[in-house]
């Protein structure tokens, strides 16, 4: 008996489709419903409030904007970071024979550490180990704050960000390096092309589909940065590190108990987010159909 | 007759094995009638062996009067995590049957919410002494067990002060004499420790505290009715602004444990932090001898108070199916025999007429303090409004914010947060 291709599609995907609807989906409905809410996320009861927790958040609530900001800054530095690194990373090892599993196990290995144990590591390094090269063999540059200072701690929390997030990034630009078809290459260096060349006429364009993939992840996980900073710098000094979600998470938890208030955040930020990857999408969809 | 025998052989052979099974029933723990499984959860994991030592005891006691077999179950997420778990919980009707929280900043909510069970008739209640009562109470009813009942200022060295001749300030011109002083003498008068901002923020609990209590008892009821600023508290940052310029380096680097081993190390003379802090410092330094003071903020001595308080109590879920067990635990807390040596081994100060021990002597430099009548409860001040005034020391201190500012945000947050309610 034939069974309906999309029916055997259903079936094979179901599995997993039922379980991102009972974690991803469902928490994500009701959320939505309790940002009409006042709900203190304690009391087992709450009251209707309309759009009011909306409306609050559009023109009141301008630490929920400068964390917005703060979070927009660091998703440019850190997706064209992250990209450039692996992109070059994954250049790099692939052009070595005998070491490249050596390289690539290194250099994936941060991503096998949990963001959040990784961010304590760095914040352990930055205050106490730092200290050691300045006070003990006279390396002055180390001699400063780098998660006290408002503008340095922005260039720690990048730093622990690129280090956790170049390997798994370079990962599916090896993949898609390994992909580019040997002739392609040797026709361009018979035509005369040099290395440079090649790269942005030969590779570069062989790999679109790898850009269109690093930047969604890297873009995504930008916006919903939560781990590095919590254990790095925990938002502060004060608020100067503040990202949107350490600012959803504290008016939860932290501040005020406001849960109905915080998924209103929420619901706010997976907009922007939403609305900020559509137009990524549709830009490099483009792009790619144009190379 | 040879039936005879045969009986008597098995009434003596019967006889022989009751005897032995008795010998051997009497040798073990009595058979439990039914067990009982209750989960407790609480918010201090450094404890986590003397609170299962003591629940041990407890059920061992139950199965001994009661026949019970009491499974318990302790929980122990980390401070920083435990009232989001704890929220999760109850809201997923999964509550543990006893739980921590903090009495003052969290035992309303919780008691508004109808979560806590009622314990002003249990004998626990009948125990406790009546300052510490009324910090577990609302409208006169007790609802938590207290654990820690702290007296607290800031901390001071007291090896340091001897040697160079000093006693703690009673005013803001006292203090900066001692500063003065300490720095002659190479000392750094305050470790700081701010990367964590709920230590910043203990300098504005305590001097705001005793400045509301001294000058403006008021403010916090007029703040909350919007009738109110932090202009007229300002003076608080004067004693801030003191302390951040005499302090050790790197605070924004330094977290609290950090800070409480600089301490017990000597590197500052005084650690504007509770004496919960005490066992940590301890731990690194046995031999430090601390003593407690009173921050003072101005140059009036009755604005110089210590902070009398109730940190962590235990609490009982209104609704938990063992409520006679869960019960029966938190008055072993305070039970007359086994509480004392429990309280005094967490070096918790007791807080009931069944603890028999003599206090820590910085608690006893606390109590002075007490008993002269310079103490303050409290200030019931909203979430939100204790930690913007965390962050805004931090920043403060990093010289991002100036004073105006800080009083700016704050009356803005006070505001925001009233219309919050």
């Amino acid at each position: 008996m034939k069974t309906n291709p999309n029916i055997r599609v259903l079936l094979f995907a179901a599995p997993a489709l039922l379980v991102f609807i009972a974690i991803k989906l469902v928490p994500v409905i009701l959320g939505m419903g309790y940002s009409l809410t006042n709900w203190n996320g304690i009391d087992p009861s709450w009251r209707y409030v309309g759009i009011d927790n909306f409306v609050e958040i559009f023109t009141r609530d301008a630490h929920f904007w400068t964390a917005m900001v703060f979070t927009i800054r660091y998703s440019l530095f850190v997706v064209i970071l992250l990209n450039v690194l692996a992109l070059g990373l994954a250049l790099a090892i692939e052009s070595q024979r005998r070491t490249r599993g050596l390289f690539r196990t290194i250099f994936y290995l941060p991503n096998m550490i949990s963001m959040i144990i990784g961010g304590y590591m760095w914040n352990f390094i930055f205050t106490q180990v730092v200290y050691h090269f300045s006070d003990n063999w006279g390396w002055m540059f180390f001699d400063q704050s780098w998660i006290g200072d408002p503008t340095r701690s922005f260039y720690a929390i990048l730093t622990v960000a690129v280090w956790g997030g170049a390997g798994y990034l370079m990962v599916i630009y090896i993949a898609a390096l390994q992909s580019v078809p040997q002739v392609l290459q040797e026709a361009a260096t018979i035509d005369g092309a040099g290395s440079i060349r090649r790269f942005f006429s030969v590779t570069l364009p062989m790999i679109k589909q790898a850009f269109t993939i690093c930047l969604f992840i890297s873009l995504n996980n930008a916006f919903q940065v939560f781990d590095v900073v919590f254990a790095l710098t925990g938002g502060g000094p004060g608020r100067s590190t503040q990202v949107v979600a350490i600012n959803i998470y504290e008016e939860a938890f932290a501040r005020s108990n406001r849960f109905g208030y915080a998924t209103a955040k929420s619901t706010v930020l997976f907009a922007v987010l939403l609305a900020v990857t559509a137009v990524q999408l549709w830009i490099m969809k483009r792009r790619e159909e144009e190379l | 007759m040879k039936k005879t025998a045969i009986v008597a052989v098995m009434v003596i052979l019967l006889a022989a094995v009751a005897y032995g099974g008795g010998r051997t029933e009497a040798s073990q723990a009595a058979p439990a009638d039914r067990n009982v499984t209750l989960n407790v959860m609480m918010s201090f994991p450094r404890f986590t062996e003397q609170m299962e030592a003591y629940f041990d005891q407890f059920r061992e006691k139950m199965l001994a009067e009661r026949g019970i077999d009491v499974t318990i179950v302790l929980e122990m997420p980390s401070s920083e995590q435990y009232n989001n778990i704890l929220q999760t919980r109850l809201s997923s009707n999964d509550a543990p049957d006893l739980f921590t929280l903090h009495a003052s900043a969290d035992l309303p909510t919780y008691q508004k919410a109808g979560y806590l069970a009622d314990l002003s008739d249990q004998p626990l209640a009948a125990t406790l002494y009546p300052n510490v009562r009324e910090t577990v109470s609302i409208d006169g009813k007790v609802y938590a067990v207290p654990f820690e009942s702290t007296v607290w200022g800031y901390l001071y060295n007291k090896d340091i002060f001897e040697a160079a001749g000093l006693e703690p300030a009673d005013t803001l011109d006292e203090m900066k004499r001692v500063v003065e002083v300490l720095k002659a003498n190479g000392h750094t008068p305050f470790l700081l420790a701010f990367q964590e901002q709920w230590v910043p923020q203990l300098m504005t609990a305590l001097a705001l505290g005793g400045k509301v209590s001294g000058h403006v008892p008021d403010w916090v009821e007029r703040m909350y009715a919007n009738n109110g600023s932090y202009r007229e508290v300002e003076d608080v940052l004067d004693i801030i602004e003191l302390i951040m310029a005499n302090g050790t380096p790197r605070a924004m680097e330094t977290g609290s444990e950090q800070g409480a081993a600089n301490f017990a190390n000597g590197r500052a003379a005084m650690f504007v932090q509770g004496t919960w802090s005490a066992e940590s410092i301890l731990s690194v330094n046995p031999n430090i001898r601390i003593g407690v003071g009173a921050l003072p903020v101005n140059n009036d001595p009755s604005c110089t108070m210590v902070n009398l308080a109730t940190t962590t109590s235990l609490a009982v879920y209104s609704r938990t199916p063992e409520r006679e067990m869960a019960l029966a635990l938190a008055n072993y807390i305070l039970d007359q025999e086994a509480s004392s040596a429990l309280y005094e081994s967490l070096k918790f100060n007791p807080v009931a007429t069944v603890h028999q021990f003599d206090q820590f002597p910085w608690a006893e430099d606390a109590s002075a303090y007490v008993a002269a009548g310079r103490a303050y409860r409290d200030l019931v001040l909203p979430p939100a409004v204790t930690d913007e005034q965390g962050k805004l020391l931090q920043s403060l201190y990093v010289n991002q914010i100036d004073r105006e500012d800080f009083i700016r945000i704050m009356d803005q947050t006070f505001a925001a947060a009233n219309s919050a309610r």
